[in-house]
């Protein structure tokens, strides 16, 4: 799928205005564009991680040195993370801004995210992870709301972008 | 056989100065408290499964004015070894991996780990770019590699095994830090804000 530079634009710009300086991600092709994105982009350090639970310590660590900082990966990256997420950012309390792919909803044609249609929001759910659905290109802005609120409630929460909206249809 | 696990982390503490340190599951939370009783300058990160230098690697990347010590058990590193591809991009200067190896879990009854006698973790780390790295299996060769390993700033990211002998019976009675995980963030947090004069719970909104 190719990407939206528009939207990839956008989202790098929320992360700006929140002082965002970390980057660090694992991609899932859907959020390709943005990851470039951040990339060239020399307001922000990117890293590459080997795998989504090294973002979450380093995205952790970032916090405690009073750097923002912002962790990108897709649906199923995310579902590997529920160890990290309860035991870091749940046990002590420490904010972590996620943006994942709704990967496996209606219109992706991966077979193999199926089992994130049927399995990825629900488990968000049964952990209590707080996320938001960005399904068009006005409600980009809730990047910076929910980055925002992550800092005021001391728990990760997860902007959610969708298929069309990465692609610059919706 | 490999060095005292309690004469070693007495040494680190001792030539300690003013460095942070995260120390990992286990052994090297419960064996740092209880020789140090630092409840500010440490953050005690129990059971991260792997993470603990990673997040010492987001310290130190925000405090480039700041020395830290991130401890890990090769327990820990077993879980996700290619953290340190993580860590040789990063290539911070002012952080030092320390690996406890003692080949065991030692936070879960000292079960052994995998492939225990072949695993060559500076082999490992120089596969993966690694050139500042060092292995002490003795006090004596700790206390003679300990500046030039572990003082300072460096060139760039340090890697540091210390083979040490699992927890004697009379280390497994040492105390555990007796704070939960806010107060362990809080205590580190407002200790890091004093120090190097940066906003951690204000001014991130």
């Amino acid at each position: 799928m190719s990407g939206s530079p528009d939207t990839a634009r956008l989202v790098v710009e929320q992360a700006a205005e929140c002082g965002v300086e970390l980057v660090a991600s694992l991609p899932d092709n859907w959020i390709a564009e943005v990851i470039s994105a951040f990339d060239e982009d020399d307001r922000f350090r990117h890293i590459p991680v080997n795998r989504e639970e090294s973002a979450v310590g380093l995205c952790s660590g970032a916090f405690l040195s009073g750097t923002g900082s912002m962790a990108l990966m897709g649906a199923s990256g995310l579902m590997t993370l529920i160890y990290a997420i309860t035991k870091i950012n749940y046990t002590y309390e420490i904010p972590l801004m996620l943006l994942a792919t709704l990967r496996g909803a209606p219109g992706d044609k991966a077979k193999f995210h199926v089992s994130n249609g049927l399995h990825f929001l629900p488990s968000l759910d049964a952990i209590n992870l707080t996320y938001e659905v960005i399904d068009s290109r006005d409600k980009i802005p809730m990047i910076g709301k929910i980055y925002r609120h992550t800092r005021t409630v001391s728990r990760p929460a997860v902007a959610i972008l969708t298929r069309d909206v990465l692609r610059g249809d919706a | 056989m490999g060095a005292s696990f309690r004469g070693t982390f007495e040494f680190l503490a001792a030539q300690r100065q003013d460095e942070l340190v995260v120390t990992s599951a286990g052994n090297s939370s419960q064996m740092w408290w209880d020789i140090t009783r630092d409840p500010d300058r440490t953050f005690y990160l129990d059971a991260s499964m792997s993470l603990s230098t990673l997040l010492g690697s987001g310290i130190a990347y925000g405090l480039p004015q700041a020395q830290v010590w991130a401890f890990m058990g090769d327990g820990a590193f077993a879980m996700n070894p290619a953290m340190l591809m993580v860590e040789r991009d990063l290539d911070l200067p002012n952080l030092v991996h320390v690996l406890v190896s003692n080949r065991v879990y030692g936070g879960t009854s000292d079960i052994d780990l995998p492939n225990k006698p072949a695993n060559d973790y500076i082999a490992m780390a120089k596969s993966m770019g690694m050139e500042r790295c060092w292995s002490f299996d003795s006090l004596a060769a700790l206390e003679d590699g300990f500046d030039a390993a572990f003082r300072g700033n460096s060139e760039g990211h340090r890697f540091v095994v210390l083979e040490l002998d699992p927890f004697t019976e009379a280390d497994r009675g040492a105390d555990d830090p007796p704070m939960d995980g806010p107060e362990i963030k809080f205590r580190f947090g407002r200790y890091v804000e004093a120090t190097y004069g940066v906003k951690v719970f204000t001014e991130q909104l």
